[in-house]
């Protein structure tokens, strides 16, 4: 067994500068705040959907128009759930394109603008959506399919440049733990999303857009502000000169941004002491890679599961327990939370394993036991905070090891060993098809939902789970040897450090 | 359509309140319509001719109080709020259209009209409403449980005391969420926001203080710009 980098700390964090700190936390916080404005949206889905229908009151006393059913953008709270359904599908479709645009824009373009310049307009554009709409009150289906498709691409601006600044600034020495430790930035953001738009959801849920907007520009006006790109704009020498060359096996772990390697122009990844060619591969040919295939649409699967949770769980609370949406975004915190811990501690075991099958394996058959329980959890909301946090930990943990970790595996095969290319196209090719299923599935949720009810939407998740298993133990991939030395870095709940989405 | 000394006509569906004043001109009248709505004086108090009789139990109201005048068919206030209507014998099936006018009124005769007899939705909004007179065929608007008293008398029934019937149907979800009941007329409720909430659906409650929100905002976003822009990008080179 290899024990991880961890525990060689001492030598580790002596080489980190404040401005290590510094970037550490700009990177994290500003992921964080992107992601908690993508929360938001799922946050105030209840109010959202009472203030687009009319009021459905079916007694003899008189509701006064004005005050009760002036709003007929939908004509009943079904159909409005369908379109929030039809906006999260829009939003992940138009995010996974602008991934792919980003990647070829970042490399040519400074990241720092890119990156403030994306949670700037973000920001811009979620304040339109939600404030600006309602204090006019112009509701418009069109305006917010559009507004949701820029807010997806601009978004997508986020992820590549944050791995990227991240990568350009620590080494591969300790990459892992430092790297475990900032995953945890989406689940961060959650939480952040979550606390801050329950405490504003009384006024109004264009307060939430509101603040959750306005902390991300902030947030985007001092990433331009403080933000080194990397350590050669002050001089400091880059990680390149630094590079140990033991820890080969680190490659994957900062390899990203979809299918380009565009986003590594500073540091070089070398396999031990050979310095291979580095070879692109066609996409074609990455995809017929044994276990390229089976294991993305497996992902796919599990992140339309995961995805799911993340979009619907505050409306979920609201609609079927009848909860009070403030208190059902606060407890859908607990999935985050479970959802940290799974990533952290699975990945610590299968990192210690040296395995990572038999751990995927063994999680997603207890996470369809969790999904069943959590589908009958009474109406009380420590329990079901309870279960909310088992089941994100089940759910949450293999969804970030194939993510990150299988992905990494899968682009180390011998076949294509050396090639970055190979690597960032295998992440692509699972990433993407994932992003993709997660997208389809939230317009399947809500249209279970809306013709059959969220006990079938369970059984839906615990079909879309169930498919993992089976194709974990087939073939080759059973036995599954982690490279030398390569520590599983991700602690998030929910999505993993390598690739976005 | 003009009498030959008077003027005086009733043009129903007129737009606007209209009354008619005669001028000479030579040796013919004229008769001249005068929009009455600058005069403030709504066209439910002229629909019908005539004015408030001696007797009635409006003229003794209007007599009650100092501040108030007699003006054709209504008893005004200062500002000219409706506070009493008179339609006796008016040959009324319906009070007609105009009638919400008058919905600030606080006591109605409609006796001597052949009313017809549902007359529980045309009293919506007359949440002013203690005494209503009527003809002793029509039962009283919302039953005899929205009134405290009702008098039968020799020409008329009166109905006295409108009653709140929020408390009374003991239904504790007669609003959605949020709201609250409040009378809207005899006999008739409505949902109105519940103290403190306001906006669609009375969704939403208090009021974010914006001028707190973005001073706070602002002031930490450009400290730590500084503070940052000191510390790691003042030796940045240019790019």
């Amino acid at each position: 067994m290899a024990w991880p980098n961890i525990f060689q700390r001492g030598t580790l964090f002596s080489r980190f500068s404040h401005h290590h700190v510094v970037v550490f936390l700009l990177t994290f916080f500003s992921y964080s705040l992107l992601h908690a404005s993508r929360k938001t949206f799922s946050n105030v889905k209840v109010s959202i959907s009472k203030q687009w229908t009319p009021s459905a009151f079916n007694k003899s006393i008189r509701l006064p128009v004005e005050i009760w059913s002036s709003n007929h953008l939908f004509p009943s709270a079904e159909e409005a759930t369908l379109f929030l359904g039809t906006l999260d599908t829009i939003f992940l479709f138009s995010y996974a394109v602008g991934l792919f645009i980003s990647g070829i824009v970042g490399d040519r373009l400074n990241l720092r603008w890119v990156l403030s310049f994306g949670m700037c307009s973000s920001a811009l554009v979620v304040f339109v959506f939600g404030p600006v709409t309602e204090w006019l009150h112009f509701y418009n289906k069109g305006l917010y399919c559009c507004l949701w498709i820029g807010n997806g691409l601009l978004q997508s601006t986020g992820w590549p440049c944050v791995v990227a600044v991240m990568g350009n600034w620590f080494g591969k020495a300790g990459r892992g733990v430092v790297f475990g430790l900032w995953s945890a930035c989406a689940s961060v953001g959650n939480i952040l999303g979550a606390c801050l738009a329950s405490s504003v959801l009384q006024y109004g849920y264009e307060y939430a857009f509101l603040v959750t907007a306005a902390v991300q520009f902030a947030g985007g006006i001092i990433i331009f502000f403080g933000l080194l790109v990397s350590p050669e704009e002050i001089g400091i020498p880059g990680i390149e000169a630094e590079e140990n060359f033991e820890e080969d096996s680190h490659r994957p772990l900062i390899n990203d941004a979809e299918n380009e390697d565009e986003y590594e122009p500073n540091y070089s990844i070398q396999e031990g002491s050979t310095i291979t060619q580095v070879k692109a591969i066609s996409f074609y040919q990455a995809c017929c890679l044994p276990g390229v295939i089976p294991y993305s649409l497996a992902y796919a699967c599990l992140k339309l599961v995961n995805y799911s949770f993340f979009f619907w769980l505050p409306f979920y609370l609201s609609n079927n327990f009848g909860w009070k949406e403030a208190e059902a975004d606060k407890l859908s915190i607990w999935y985050d939370v479970g959802g940290i811990i799974g990533g952290t501690l699975q990945g610590f075991v299968s990192d210690v394993l040296q395995k990572r099958a038999p751990v995927l394996a063994l999680s997603l058959l207890l996470a369809v036991g969790s999904l069943v329980g959590y589908s009958r959890s009474p109406n009380d909301k420590s329990i079901n905070a309870l279960l909310m946090a088992v089941t994100g930990f089940f759910i949450g943990g293999p969804s970030n090891m194939i993510s990150s970790a299988i992905s990494a595996d899968l682009g180390h095969q011998e076949l294509i060993q050396g090639s970055s290319e190979a690597l960032a196209t295998v992440t692509g090719i699972v990433d993407g098809t994932g992003s993709i299923g997660a997208a389809v599935g939230q317009y399947l949720v809500s249209l279970i939902q809306d013709n059959l009810g969220w006990m079938w939407v369970f059984y839906f998740f615990i079909l879309m789970v169930q498919a993992r298993p089976s194709s974990l133990v087939r073939g080759a991939w059973s036995s599954l040897e982690l490279p030398q030395g390569c520590v599983l870095c991700c602690h998030k709940g929910r999505f993993s450090c390598l690739t976005a989405f | 359509m003009t009498s030959l000394y008077t003027c005086s006509a009733f043009i129903p569906g007129q737009a606007g309140s209209v009354r008619l004043r005669s001028h000479w001109i030579g040796h013919n009248k004229y008769c001249r319509m005068v929009i009455l709505e600058d005069e403030g004086l709504s066209w439910i108090c002229i629909q019908c001719p005539g004015s408030v009789r001696n007797l009635s139990e409006v003229a003794l109201y209007c007599k009650q109080t100092p501040e108030l005048m007699l003006q054709a068919r209504c008893c005004l206030n200062q500002k000219g709020t409706i506070l009493g209507l008179d339609l006796q014998n008016c040959s009324l099936k319906d009070p007609g259209p105009n009638f919400p006018q008058a919905h600030t009124a606080v006591i109605i005769d409609l006796q001597a009209n052949p009313l017809e007899d549902d007359l529980a939705n045309i009293f919506r909004g007359f949440t002013q409403l203690q005494t209503l007179i009527l003809p002793q065929d029509v039962s009283c608007p919302g039953g005899i449980n929205a009134w405290n008293t009702v008098t039968f008398y020799m020409n008329n029934q009166t109905c006295q005391g409108q009653r709140n019937l929020c408390n009374s149907t003991g239904d504790q979800e007669m609003c959605p969420e949020n709201g609250s009941c409040v009378p809207d007329g005899p006999g008739l409720l409505q949902c109105v926001c519940a103290d403190g909430f306001h906006g669609y659906k009375c969704m939403r409650q208090g009021s974010f203080s914006l001028l707190m929100f973005f001073g706070i905002l602002g002031s930490t976003t450009l400290s730590v710009s500084i503070l940052l822009w000191g510390t790691q990008r003042r030796k940045a080179k240019a790019s």
